[in-house]
């Protein structure tokens, strides 16, 4: 469509559909994404024992109730315990592991990233029953260790790719100056390695942290009574009672994970994180 | 005389002989009892007050696992050391398990004495172990949208009820196996009469279908659906302050049982503590407990209700008689292909 100039004033920006056809589409990709937390919200704030719209009023019992069971309590603290080693591990893992296939000159480097992001390939939930097959195998049960593992397991390819992104794009004269200027391997990896990876590292530890504290098919098989994480037990609760504490529960868990995300940009600055 | 030397010695032969007399509770001194057990209300129940007692009656750990699913996991085990000592689940599964090997049959009355008190269902050919409780799969209606409260099993097909009737996914649920089994009893020659049960199945559509009786529940109360199928203590438990406009409708062709059914695993170390629970969960004032808290009908014919839960349970030998006991071996052998087809059916 073609306009002339003359009819135009000179502070009216002339229709764009392309670029209207963008704003849409992305409007449409918010509302897809958003949609589903303003159900929950709605849900989690609504005093009935169902889900009804509009509704009929404005209500904490269901975050009363979610903080008052000792159920739901004790399946936070666990998930946020699991999560936490999980972010640890996989970052010790999985940085240690991009550092070696970056750096290493390892023989048959594309098996072993391949080997190291297969957990990412295979279904979680046979993920899960193989290691619950391999803990009754060699007589350990099912302990917290080994759920944290378990998580580390398939935390640790978000961590990997992350830092191997960085790495790829590392220019290594940076620390080979620091060398030439006398600084030692640790010292060159902690002063210049290190800081330069670092949102890659993080930004992979936040996926672990996320991955983890969300893990659902994993944790099914290798959790015990009494020592459920938050995930399993929201989907037993919702096998008897689908009331509003389910929302609730959720509104926690996305709050949890936007606090994560705050915190690590307080700590590293999120235009570090952003511009991975 | 009565010394006090004569008192020690008959109090320690009296100690001796009980100790010798109860070989179970000895054994069960440093047991662990593996078991599964439901969450929700029930489960609330059972941490706080049921296992706890019978942890110190019984001088052992009870480890309830709440997390579904139960099935997978101990199919996964070990046979000879399982993960749990005794099951808990649905008739359906219990009979998948048997036939795996997994759980063993039937439990004697030398094992477990209050068998000898409950209603013949609880150990009918058609159970494997011992069913501890039943519900009533029925159908439950909205009271307050001017539709006719149902009377039979056919009347779910009202075409007034289109889109506003509830079922379940049939391959997930087994309620919304039941309901296809007495599709083709009421519709056709029996439980077994798929044909029937496919055709009237046609008749249902449009309808929602859930996975879990709890979405049901839900539907009910936000009047998402008007009917579905449901069982009776979904919808007995929302009374007093909890009122709900919502009741549950025994089809004059019967109920389904949806029994709570514990059987014991053959490699269990702890048999004797397993039987021990059984009985326990069997015994009058554990079953009136548990029955009142989530309105489930008891099999100890022994249980006296309360006059609410004893009006609307199936608390007499002339209300059990309405149960329907499904051949859940006989199913089990067809499901893929029943699955199939009624997922078929149910897309198109």
């Amino acid at each position: 469509m073609s306009t002339t100039p003359a009819r135009l004033s000179p502070n009216r920006v002339p229709f764009d559909a392309g670029r209207a056809a963008y704003i849409g589409l992305n409007l449409v990709l918010l509302a897809f994404l958003l949609l589903p937390i303003a159900i929950v919200l709605v849900f989690a704030f609504n005093p009935m024992p169902y889900i009804s719209f509009p509704p009929v009023g404005i209500s904490l019992r269901w975050f009363d109730k979610f903080f008052s069971s000792s159920d739901f309590m004790n399946a936070l603290w666990l998930s946020l315990w699991v999560a936490g080693c999980v972010l640890v591990l996989a970052v010790l893992i999985g940085g240690a592991c991009a550092l070696a296939l970056a750096r290493g000159n390892l023989p048959g480097r594309s098996f072993l990233t391949a080997f190291f992001m297969s957990p990412l390939m295979l279904p979680a939930i046979l993920t899960g029953l193989a290691l619950f097959q391999s803990y009754l195998l060699v007589g350990i049960g099912r302990p917290v260790w080994g759920l944290i593992m378990a998580h580390t397991l398939v935390a640790v390819p978000y961590v990997l790719r992350t830092t191997l992104a960085v790495l790829h794009n590392f220019d290594r004269r940076i620390e080979e100056a620091a060398a030439v200027l006398g600084a030692s391997p640790t010292r060159v990896f902690f002063e210049v390695t290190l800081p330069l990876i670092r949102p890659g590292v993080f930004a992979g530890g936040v996926f672990a942290f996320i991955v983890s504290f969300d893990q659902f098919p994993v944790s099914l098989f290798l959790v015990v009574p009494k020592g459920e994480t938050l995930p399993v037990v929201l989907f037993n609760y919702m096998k008897f009672d689908l009331d509003g504490a389910i929302a609730a529960a959720s509104m926690v868990s996305i709050l949890l994970a936007i606090a994560v995300v705050l915190v690590l940009e307080r700590l590293i600055g999120l235009k570090a994180y952003v511009k991975l | 005389m009565i010394s006090r030397r004569s008192i020690l010695r008959a109090g320690t032969g009296l100690a001796a002989a009980t100790t010798l007399g109860a070989p179970t509770i000895l054994h069960a001194q440093a047991s662990t009892l593996k078991i599964t057990t439901w969450g929700g209300k029930w489960g609330d129940i059972m941490k706080a007050t049921v296992l706890p007692a019978f942890e110190k009656e019984f001088k052992c750990t009870v480890s309830a696992d709440q997390a579904f699913p139960y099935v997978p996991k101990l199919q996964a085990s070990s046979k000879n050391d399982p993960l749990y000592d005794v099951l808990q689940t649905n008739s359906n599964e219990q009979w998948n398990c048997f036939t795996e090997g997994l759980v063993m049959d039937k439990v004697s009355v030398k094992d477990v004495p209050n068998v000898a008190d409950v209603y013949p269902y609880a150990v009918s050919d058609k159970i494997v172990g011992v069913t501890i409780f039943t519900s009533a799969i029925g159908l439950g209606y909205r009271t307050d949208k001017g539709i006719t409260p149902p009377k039979s099993w056919k009347d779910l097909a009202d075409p007034k009820l289109a889109g506003a009737r509830g079922s379940y996914l049939i391959p997930v649920n087994s309620l919304g196996q039941c309901h296809l089994m007495m599709l083709g009893k009421v519709y056709g020659k029996g439980l077994q009469d798929l044909d029937a049960a496919y055709k009237a199945l046609e008749l249902l559509k449009p309808i929602k279908l859930v996975d879990f009786t709890g979405q049901m529940e839900k539907m009910l109360l936000s009047a998402e659906v008007n009917e579905g199928v449901i069982h009776d203590s979904g919808v007995y438990r929302y009374e007093g302050d909890n009122r709900q406009p919502v009741d549950f409708c025994s089809p004059t062709e019967g109920v389904v049982a949806l029994e709570q059914v514990l059987s014991v695993t053959p490699g269990s170390k702890v048999k004797q503590l397993a039987y021990a629970y059984m009985d326990y969960m069997l015994r009058p004032d554990v079953q009136k407990l548990l029955a009142e808290a989530v309105w489930y009908s008891p099999a100890n014919k022994k249980v006296k209700l309360a006059e609410k839960y004893d009006t609307k349970l199936l608390t007499t030998p002339e209300k059990v008689a309405t149960l329907i006991q499904p051949d859940w071996k006989w199913y089990n052998a067809r499901k893929e292909d029943i699955d199939g087809r009624v997922t078929k059916i149910l897309k198109s």
